[in-house]
């Protein structure tokens, strides 16, 4: 290991001790359908809890860790989406929420970007439509390290020996 | 005393154990598509991503593209091809590269009957 990997990993592990304390979260809606918002809701309700695990909402970018995007990044957005990033104190994490941050429903034209990747550096990406609370935490705990990513060994392809056969 | 504080000491812990124990309500989720590979050809393929509302599904030549991210679960390509398309089950979908939720699914080489 030479001596900037050394450094890289020491800081790394700085880092990721400091998200695994109490995080806060300033969402930020750039056109979405509201649908995403009503599951990020939902996980301050007392099923999920999300206070449980040391994660709460915060309205001021300044107080944030974490920025929890929504929407397909509409262009009229620009300037309040770089601002409220810029506002954020280092290091912070930015995670993409909905298929229509992610790229999927929108084409980028002369409105939206398409993507929230676009315009700023996305750590974590949360596909789903919208994704269900459970996905959310889950994406929540990969974004500070808490939980293993495993959609990388996931094919997609239905195990035909198990499943049923159509006469 | 507040008639729902006896409720809730009635019904006990409603908060979800997740993710330090699976959650049976997952099983209820909306989930994205999963494919059996031995009864996709060219054709039917074509026509999943004909259906297709988010552009989540293209096909290259003989591998079928499924963009998982773009995938909004609306369940239309399973109603067009129920024999060849089914639920994934899965929900844990997130991860720190956009890539690895683009897909490759083969197709068949020739066409079923």
């Amino acid at each position: 290991m030479t001596q900037e990997q050394q450094v890289g990993a020491e800081l790394r592990e700085r880092i990721a001790s400091q998200f695994g304390r109490s995080l806060h979260i300033r969402t930020l809606d750039t056109g979405s359908c509201a649908a995403c918002e009503q599951e990020i809701r939902l996980l301050t309700a007392p099923h999920y809890d999300l206070h449980r695990l040391g994660f709460f909402f915060t309205p001021a970018p300044r107080h944030a860790d974490l920025l929890l995007v929504t929407g397909p990044m509409i262009r009229a957005f620009d300037v309040a989406a770089r601002k409220t990033f810029d506002a954020m104190p280092g290091p912070k994490i930015v995670v993409a929420t909905g298929a229509c941050a992610l790229g999927g429903v929108y084409p980028a034209d002369a409105f939206v970007h398409g993507s929230v990747g676009e315009i700023l550096p996305v750590d974590v990406w949360i596909p789903g439509c919208p994704p269900s609370p459970l996905a959310l935490l889950q994406g929540l705990l990969l974004a500070v390290g808490r939980l293993a990513e495993k959609t990388a060994s996931l094919t997609f392809v239905a195990d035909t020996t198990t499943g049923e056969v159509p006469g | 005393m507040p008639s729902w504080f006896m409720r809730g000491l009635r019904r006990g812990v409603v908060t979800t154990h997740y993710p330090a124990r699976p959650e049976p309500s997952a099983a209820d989720l909306p989930t994205p598509p999963a494919f059996r590979a031995q009864y996709l050809d060219r054709n039917l393929a074509d026509q999943i991503c004909g259906v297709c509302p988010s552009r989540a599904l293209r096909r290259e030549g003989d591998v079928l593209i499924f963009d998982v991210g773009a995938c909004t679960a609306c369940g239309r390509c399973r109603e067009a091809a129920p024999e060849a398309v089914t639920t994934s089950g899965e929900f844990e979908l997130a991860t720190t590269t956009r890539a690895h939720l683009v897909k490759r699914i083969p197709l068949l080489r020739e066409a079923r009957p």
